[in-house]
This record gives structure tokens, C-alpha cells and sequence, in this order.
């Protein structure tokens, strides 16, 4: 089921299916390791509608939501998650 | 030999570099560009290297200043060696950039920082088999303590004197990627292009439709001898300008145009080769990495729990501020005053030296009331700047700072800003030079440059505490407060406004996308705090004094002659008449308008200045307001405040502009802006108070 990063919840995992737009913006998300593919997981939101704080690869990202709402992924349930996997 | 570092943000390359080069370094500035240039001699068993720290970044694609630096360096200027630091704890995205090196730069060594941090989180990292994989050297460094980081220059040097290149493993493409670049080799193996680079490289960015291959530069290096006198050090050398000699075109355009048409557009590539090269590091990462309990939190997982938690985040954050804010500026008042006190100790001596050689009058005067007293008044805060920047650096470095751009962001958004700018507005408000210099995170240079222009808005220290005076004593009591306020609004309002307005006249229509890194927290090292804190207070120093001497004499020859003449027929006087009419529609005389044009040496003086020129002789800014009650309407005075809160930024705020923004054009714009935006304001305040019946 495809949905956008912005829309997930706090804890909630999900594996990116691509970015939509291009330009800059796209070009900084794929140096900083959205890639199709990877796994990330929404770590928290900042208050007023601050950007979010998503964990991938190990590390930790800020975007705001206007740019989460370009990337879509599809949900993932934690449970299936398998660490090893959860790397790339 | 030149050899390059290499690597990520926040993955410790200052640290190496700082422990490398000691005291030889050289900072400049890129040609062109708002980033430091920082270089340095090495000398090993009678061998000369200069070793350069390049950008911190996480690509060498061209979207910011930092890539574009790195990227346009090691293709123009051809370093004999990378060193690339690698962060253990963070190592995919870090090898994404390796790799990038490696298929443009054979001769590289990989640095391991961080496995301490790292074996925190739980991973571990085999650096032998990551040598194997990638068939590169691999030296373990922990950089926080200096350990490794001598072998790390020692394998360096080695890779550089190789007869041959090494051939690191080349990255697996896909294999409908790999026959496309396999077909573009072959279309560029007989140009010239394949001495200087390597083909596989040249191919792919070919297939990128790269502008930078084709290509030749030559390096104009204006760069003072690199000397190893103290005084070479922070020396702002001239930058290092690249030239373009000539540009030719690639072959294999119809092989590019028959690829579009199947599909294979330029940015499809592009996402292709990124996807290929993370898809290629996951297939290797079990080869040298383990990961234990990786959903056990880490430290840095504790401690964002209440940095960025939406109930504590934000008093933690005022707390930090404040703690700052205390030290920077309330806790260094007694070194300031003890260097105001040096000064004037030393010019006391001096003015009886010239006293003893019987120097005429004026020249005492000159010494005492012009040059000291001047420069005297800069060099008071300069305490203010080395500790505030102390305390930033340890911000930035620690990883605080991000957070404090994460919590502020929202805030920033509103006014069309980056939420970095957040720290650096609010430390304005202690004094805007090192809010000025405060943005140097700032990656977007459009973003950096509205920010360092709506800086001086923000009323700092020095003109609160003169505020605070005036207001104390024409609207006493709590009266006062609500006075005090509304202006701190005005002034909010307008930053607010500049911010959007300048957004416009910067020609920033992109809105500044915000991906940042949390990076872990760690502690950092005393030598990383106090190398760049003294670098930034020497420089701004450097370029300060001369500036400050002479608006000082200026000022004092101005105000000074013609002697014996009542203060309304001085020179200064007389410019006071002139400008009058400028004030005129603001109820101002000219008094007011001479301690405005004085002022912008240094605001604080505004109130003696003001003392003198009404013939009060007083020293304590509160009789000074108080004997002005007599001359001003309290309208009057309002109006006054309004203009001085926001009439051009001091002197040395100016110079920091010009040396942050490297621009004569956008200082003086700034310094026009503020100068009209302060007298609409006063204007506007001025009549609307009497058209609302106010006095």
C-alpha cells in the first residue's frame, strides 16, 4: 500500500518506493541515502508541525514535511522487520 | 606532495587536520565562495606535503558549496592522495562517498574514526575485511584522542610515492547499467581525456551529462608563502582561482540522445549509478560489519528523549540559551571592563609620554579621546566574541546544535528561512557579530546571505542596555516595560518582514530544502573548540582595527575642530546642520543626528555622545537620559529609540558582514537597508504617534 513518508506515524517503519519531483531537493535525499529500496523509520515529529526525524541505516535524518510528502513508501510492519535487513 | 582529506560532516576531519598541522595552517576562502579554505604544511622524514581539509560533504554531486568545492579540487587541482575519514557508526553513507572517490581518485586510504562510538551502538567493524573488499588500505584512528592518526598520514604518504596506481574493486553496476557504460568507454578510450582520468569515471559522468569533464582549468594561486611563522597562520590568503583554459566536448551525444529515447534520461542515471552504489555497499557490509542489539537505544536515543522532546525540548533549549547568552556576554562584563580599563591605562601612559616630550596639545587629545577610546570600546567586547564562539563551537560540534535547528525550524519556516538561521538570530540578541558569524552552518548560500542581512535588525546588548535608559527615564515605571516590549516587537516584526521581502531582492526562489543530520552526541575535544575560536577572533581582529582606528580619528577630528568653538560650530556641528532636514520630518535636531552618525562606531558611546552635545556633563547613562527629558517630548524619544534600535549596525558588525559575506555590494545593501528601513520606521512612528494624539 503506498502512502507518503508524512503520513506515518511515530515508530511506524516503512521501505521508500521512490521520490517524486526532481531538482535539487531529490538529488540531496539520494546523497543522504533515500534511495528506492531503503528501510527508515519515523522516529518523531517536532511539535507545531515541525519536520520529522526519521532513523536509517543507523543514523538520523530532519526533513520537513513538505518534503516528506514527496517521498512514498510503503508501510512495513515492525515485526517483520529483520535487523540485518533493516541496514540497507 | 598534496594530499587531500576527505569525508562526511561531523566525522572528525578538522580534528585530524588540527593534530596534523598544528599551528601551520593557512585559512582563506574558496574563489567564489562563502566556505573556508584551510591548508597546511606537513613535513615527514625530510618530505613536504601540503595537506588540504576539504568541505565536509556527503557527495561530489554539485547541488552545494561544499560538494562543488570538494568535487571541482580534486578534478582541477588533482591531489596526489585522499585521506577519507570514514565514521564507523555511520559507515554506508559514508562508504557512498568513498566509493564516489575512488572511481575519480585511485590512491586513497581510508581513515575509521569513531569505532569507540560505534562499539557504543553496538557495531562492529572489521577493518581488514574492509580493506579486502574494497581493496583499499584501511588504518583505524580514533581521532578524539589521537590515536592512529600519524599512521593514517604514514599509509598516505606511502600510497602517494607507489610506482603505480592501486586498483581498488570497482563497484558492480547492474548489468543494464553496466552495458551502457561499457558502450560510453568504449566511445571515449581514444580521447585524451582517458590520460588524465579514469575512464570508468569519465564514463559515467559522461552518462550524467557531467558539465565538469571536457574541461581544462588552470590554478591561479595567489597564496601567501606558507610560512611557518605564527603570523601565517589565520593569515587570510588570497583564494585560489581557477581559470578556465578551455571547454571540449565529449564525444557520444547520439548514443546519450539514443538512451533518452528508450528512457534513460539524465536524471535517470543519475538515481541509477546512486542506487547501484548503495545497493553494492549492502552486498559487501556483512562482509565487515556487525550489528548487535540494534534496536537497543543508544545513548544518543536517551538523551533525544528530552533534547527533543516536545514538552522538555524546548525549556532545555532556553535553558542553554541562556547559559550561553550569561556567558558570553553577562559573565565576561569584568574582562571586558578590565580590557577598557588596560586601554585607557595605557593611553594614560602614553599621553605623558607625549606630554614628556612636550608634543602639542592636540595630538594628546588624538591619542586619548580618538584612537584609545575607539578602538578601546571595539576591543572591550572582543572577550564577548571568543567566549560566545567557544561556546558555539562546542554547539556545533557536540551535535546540540542541530537539535536547536530541528526544535526552531517551524519557527524559521515562517519567515521563509533555513532552521539553522534559529541559533544564529537568537544569539544577535547578545551581539550580532558572532550572530553574524553564527551562520556559517548555513549550507545554502542565499539563505546564509538573508540571514546575515536581517542579523543587525535584532537590537543587541549594548543598544538594549541603552534603551533601557532612555526608556527608564522618560517612561518610568511599569510604563517602561510595555514600552520596552512593543519596541522588541517592532524590531521581531521587521526581521520577520526582511526576511520575507529579502527573499525577493536575493532572487531566492527555491525554497532552501531542509534534509539535515542528527549526528550522535559526542564530547569534543578542547583543541577542536579552541583552534577555530582563536582563528575567528584573530581574523576578525585583523580586519577590524584598521576600520575602527579610522572612523575613530574620523570621528574625533570631526567633533574636535574648528577648536575653541562652542559644539554646534565644530565640524561636526556644522554636518549636524547639514542633516537636520533628514531629521527634521522625525522631530529630531541636529545633536540627535550627530550621535546617530557617531553612533555607528560603536552604539554604546550614542548616550555620551548625546551627554556632550547637550552640555551635560555626567558619566552615568541615567542623568544623561534624564537631563534629555528637558530637550525631547517622550513621542520625541520613542521615536528616537525606534531609529536607534535599527539605524545601520555597528562598525564591526559591518566588517563581520563584509568578511562572512565577502560582498562589498550586499554590505552596503544591508547597511542601506537598515538605514532606510530605521528612518521609514521613525517616520511612521513619529506622525502616526501625533496623528493618534500622543506627545
Amino acid at each position: 500500500m503506498e502512502r507518503f513518508l508524512g503520513d506515518l506515524k511515530t515508530g511506524e517503519w516503512a521501505r521508500v518506493e521512490r521520490i517524486d519531483g526532481g531538482g535539487a531537493l531529490r538529488r540531496r535525499m539520494m546523497d543522504m541515502g533515500i534511495v528506492p529500496g531503503v528501510e527508515l523509520e519515523v522516529v518523531r515529529q517536532a511539535p507545531f508541525g515541525g519536520p520529522l526525524q526519521v532513523r536509517l541505516k543507523g543514523y538520523y535524518l530532519a526533513m520537513r514535511r513538505a518534503e516528506c510528502a514527496k517521498i512514498v513508501v510503503s508501510k512495513k510492519d515492525p515485526k517483520c522487520y529483520d535487523p540485518l535487513l533493516a541496514s540497507r | 606532495m598534496k594530499i587531500a582529506l576527505i569525508g562526511n560532516p561531523n566525522v572528525g576531519k578538522s580534528t585530524v587536520f588540527n593534530a596534523l598541522t598544528g599551528s601551520n595552517q593557512q585559512v582563506g576562502n574558496w574563489a567564489g565562495k562563502t566556505v573556508e579554505r584551510k591548508s597546511g604544511v606537513v613535513k615527514r622524514a625530510s618530505q613536504e606535503i601540503e595537506l588540504i581539509d576539504l568541505p565536509g560533504t556527503y557527495s561530489l554531486t554539485a547541488y552545494s558549496q561544499e560538494e562543488i568545492i570538494t568535487r571541482e579540487y580534486i578534478i582541477r587541482e588533482k591531489p596526489d592522495v585522499v585521506m577519507a575519514m570514514v565514521d564507523a557508526s555511520n559507515i554506508e553513507r559514508n562508504l557512498y562517498l568513498v566509493l564516489q572517490i575512488l572511481e575519480l581518485v585511485p590512491r586513497v586510504v581510508i581513515g575509521l574514526n569513531m569505532l569507540d562510538l560505534a562499539q557504543s551502538a553496538g557495531i562492529t567493524i572489521e577493518s581488514s575485511n574492509l580493506a579486502l573488499a574494497l581493496n583499499v588500505p584501511v588504518v583505524e584512528i580514533v581521532a578524539a584522542k589521537g590515536k592512529g592518526i600519524e599512521e593514517f598520514l604514514t599509509e598516505a604518504i606511502r600510497v602517494g610515492k607507489l610506482e603505480n596506481d592501486p586498483l581498488p574493486n570497482e563497484v558492480s553496476y547492474p548489468k543494464v547499467l553496466e552495458q551502457k557504460i561499457l558502450a560510453m568507454e568504449a566511445l571515449l578510450v581514444d580521447t585524451l581525456w582517458v590520460t588524465r582520468y579514469p575512464l570508468r569515471w569519465l564514463a559515467i559522468k559522461r552518462l550524467e551529462r557531467d558539465p565538469e569533464i571536457g574541461q581544462t582549468w588552470k590554478i591561479n594561486s595567489g597564496k601567501l608563502p606558507i610560512g611557518k611563522s605564527r603570523d601565517a597562520c589565520c593569515d587570510l590568503g588570497e583564494a585560489v582561482n581557477y581559470e578556465l583554459q578551455e571547454s571540449t566536448p565529449l564525444p557520444g551525444e547520439s548514443l546519450l540522445q539514443d538512451y533518452e529515447r528508450e528512457g534513460w534520461t539524465k536524471d535517470h542515471f543519475e538515481m541509477a549509478i546512486a542506487d547501484a552504489k548503495y545497493q553494492y555497499i549492502s552486498a559487501i557490509l556483512p562482509q565487515f560489519r556487525k550489528h548487535e542489539n540494534p534496536a537497543k537505544p543508544t545513548f544518543t536515543d536517551r538523551l533525544d528523549r528530552w533534547i527533543l522532546s516536545p514538552f522538555w525540548g524546548y525549556p532545555i533549549m532556553l535553558v542553554v540559551l541562556t547559559v550561553v547568552f550569561w556567558m558570553s556576554f553577562i559573565a565576561s562584563a569584568p574582562i571586558g571592563g578590565a580590557v577598557s580599563l588596560g586601554m585607557a591605562w595605557v593611553a594614560e601612559v602614553m599621553v605623558g609620554w607625549l606630554q614628556w616630550v612636550q608634543a602639542p596639545e592636540f595630538m594628546q587629545s588624538l591619542v586619548r579621546d580618538g584612537i584609545f577610546a575607539g578602538v578601546g570600546a571595539v576591543l572591550a567586547f572582543v572577550p564577548q566574541i571568543a567566549i560566545f564562539f567557544a561556546l558555539f563551537s562546542f554547539m556545533q560540534d557536540s551535535g546540540y546544535l542541530a537539535r536547536a535547528a530541528f526544535l526552531g525550524d517551524r519557527f524559521m519556516q515562517l519567515m521563509g528561512l533555513h532552521g539553522k538561521s534559529f541559533f544564529s538570530l537568537i544569539s544577535s540578541f547578545g551581539c550580532n557579530v558572532p550572530g553574524i558569524m553564527a551562520t556559517r552552518t548555513l549550507e545554502d548560500p542565499k539563505d546564509r546571505l538573508i540571514t546575515i542581512l536581517i542579523n543587525p535588525l535584532i537590537p543587541c546588548v549594548p543598544r538594549l542596555g541603552v534603551m533601557s535608559a532612555v526608556v527608564a527615564a522618560f517612561f518610568p515605571g511599569s510604563r517602561g516595560a510595555l514600552i520596552m516590549i512593543s519596541l522588541l516587537l517592532i524590531s521581531m516584526l521587521l526581521v520577520m518582514f526582511s526576511a520575507l521581502f529579502l527573499r525577493r531582492v536575493v532572487k531566492h526562489t527555491e525554497r532552501s530544502a531542509f534534509v539535515m543530520e542528527l549526528p550522535l552526541y559526542h564530547i569534543p575535544t578542547v583543541r577542536n573548540i579552541l583552534v577555530p575560536t582563536w582563528q575567528k577572533t584573530y581574523s576578525f581582529l585583523k580586519r577590524a582595527w584598521t576600520f575602527i582606528l579610522v572612523a575613530s580619528i574620523v570621528v574625533w577630528i570631526l567633533s574636535s575642530y574648528p577648536q575653541g568653538v562652542p559644539m554646534s560650530e565644530t565640524w561636526a556641528g556644522i554636518m549636524g546642520g547639514w542633516l537636520a532636514f533628514i531629521g527634521q520630518p522625525l522631530g529630531f535636531d541636529w545633536r540627535i543626528m550627530v550621535a546617530i552618525v557617531f553612533g555607528f562606531t560603536a552604539k554604546e558611546t550614542t548616550l555620551s555622545t548625546l551627554g556632550i552635545l547637550y552640555g551635560v556633563a555626567a558619566d552615568a547613562s541615567q542623568s544623561i537620559a534624564q537631563a534629555m527629558t528637558g530637550a525631547m517630548t517622550p513621542l520625541g524619544a520613542y521615536t528616537f529609540l525606534v531609529v536607534y534600535m535599527l539605524y545601520i549596525p555597528c562598525l564591526a558588525s559591518v566588517v563581520t558582514t563584509y568578511k562572512e559575506s565577502r560582498n562589498l555590494g550586499w554590505t552596503s545593501f544591508g547597511v542601506a537597508y537598515s538605514l532606510i528601513l530605521s528612518f521609514v520606521m521613525g517616520w511612521i512612528v513619529f506622525h502616526g504617534g501625533q496623528a493618534l494624539g500622543f506627545r
